[in-house]
């Protein structure tokens, strides 16, 4: 058990202040205190000889054990001097090689992510702006958006009903630039955005168009 | 020897960059499309890639097919047109004094292309496209606005002319909108286009203020008996 005692009563304890000067309903807690204190055995300890030579021979044991030795070894700094003999050119062309893989493989797309895994624009570095999408599709069960903006992906960005006035939304952070995209009702149906501007597709069908600027989307 | 080592270095970063290219395409595509589509789609993607092409568009054509389910013949086949316009969009932004285009670029001419722009048109709009203009962007708006029925000469006579008139580029991404709604009235996509033009702040270059494309009847004036 652990007693708390007033921060009045530790500062007594302390030695800083005295009995008397401990407000009236602290002083018994006080005197209590010090009681407990008094009762402790202050006698000092004496350890047998032989004790402390038990304790040093396994100090000195475990200082030379092979596992010890070893992590010294290794954790203790030491002065290296390398020296190389290089051509410059090796040199330059080494370092412009690393170069050119290390731009190649940050500056490269980033590997694909899996189907069904979220929101990917294709170009992340450019500011990005909130749209919102809004398609009236009384009865659907499922409203996505797939576009250039998410890969194509009919899981990525899902719509929520607006009620039950069969109104469908989401908003989107999309990147500056234009984007192609459809909605996909109930995982296969592609419609078009009646309020947008639509494309052929390539494939005989439309694409809706969003434009995105700094100001905001322009349909 | 010396001159082996520097060959034997450019030889091996190029060949690292073309492994890269195609680890990168076969991700991508990878359990998106069939395995016939990707495989076919390596193959065009590595051709571009080869003419200094774009390769993205091309994979992102193949993954739109796939996911909306068309027939894998008919993906192949859409990418191999996308290709082609790619080539031929090169060809006309480098027409403009572009050397090494950029892939947003050289993606948005063949969609210009695509849409019915010809390629001496995206040359100038490459070439009108000073900052702080972006050919890329002023060539998928051109595209846009061809796709919604706005006739190609009309299109490249607008972005022109709004360009030369100081117009930001959020005015020229707001165009396609425009139009869509002029349509929306009862306009057609060029007269909603001439509307634009003329609300500009006047008719494209070399036009009179009351200009209207060939073939369009002018607006009726409501204060003129």
């Amino acid at each position: 058990m652990t007693t708390t005692y007033h921060p009045l009563v530790k500062r007594l304890l302390d030695g800083e202040l005295s009995l008397a000067e401990l407000p009236p309903e602290l002083r018994a807690e006080g005197e209590e205190a010090l009681r407990l204190v008094a009762a402790v055995d202050r006698t000092p300890v004496t350890l047998s000889p032989a004790l402390e030579q038990r304790v040093m021979a396994a100090v000195r044991r475990r200082a030379a054990s092979p596992g010890n030795r070893a992590w010294r070894w290794l954790n203790t700094p030491r002065d290296v001097e390398l020296r190389l003999r290089v051509r410059p050119w090796t040199v330059w062309a080494g370092a412009l090689a690393a170069a050119a893989v290390l731009a190649l493989l940050l500056g490269r797309h980033a590997p694909a992510p899996e189907p069904g895994f979220g929101t990917q624009a294709r170009s992340a570095a450019r500011d990005s702006v909130f749209v919102r999408f809004v398609l009236y599709a009384p009865g659907a069960r499922r409203v996505a958006v797939a576009g250039t903006f998410n890969q194509w992906d009919r899981g990525a960005a899902l719509l929520v009903p607006a009620g039950t006035s069969g109104v469908w939304t989401t908003t989107l952070a999309l990147p500056v630039g234009q984007h192609q995209y459809a909605f996909v009702v109930d995982g296969a149906r592609w419609v078009v955005d009646p309020a947008a501007p639509a494309v052929d597709d390539g494939f005989g069908r439309r694409n809706s168009v969003v434009a995105v600027t700094v100001q905001g989307a322009h349909l | 020897m010396r001159t082996i080592g520097l060959v034997f270095t450019l030889v091996l970063g190029s060949t690292l960059t073309g492994a890269l290219s195609a680890q990168d395409v076969r991700a991508q595509l990878d359990r998106r499309v069939s395995p016939e589509v990707q495989r076919a789609v390596q193959v065009i993607a590595a051709d571009a890639a080869a003419q200094g092409l774009p390769v993205d568009p091309l994979v992102q054509k193949a993954i739109e097919g796939a996911a909306k389910g068309v027939p894998g013949d008919r993906v192949i086949a859409a990418v191999r047109v996308l290709a082609g316009r790619l080539g031929q969009s090169m060809a006309a932004v480098r027409e403009a004094g572009v050397a090494a285009p950029g892939g947003d670029v050289v993606e948005g001419g063949a969609d210009a292309l695509n849409a019915g722009l010809t390629g001496r048109q995206v040359s100038d709009l490459v070439r009108v496209s000073r900052p702080p203009h972006d050919p890329a962007l002023t060539l998928r708006v051109a595209a846009t606005l061809a796709a919604l029925g706005v006739p190609s000469k009309q299109t490249l006579a607008l972005l022109q002319g709004l360009i030369s008139d100081g117009r930001s580029p959020s005015d020229l991404l707001g165009l396609p909108g425009q139009v869509q709604a002029g349509v929306a009235r009862g306009a057609t996509p060029a007269q909603a286009a001439a509307g634009l033009a003329r609300a500009a702040g006047g008719a494209p270059p070399g036009r009179l203020p009351d200009w209207v494309p060939p073939g369009q009847r002018k607006p009726r004036n409501p204060h003129k008996p």
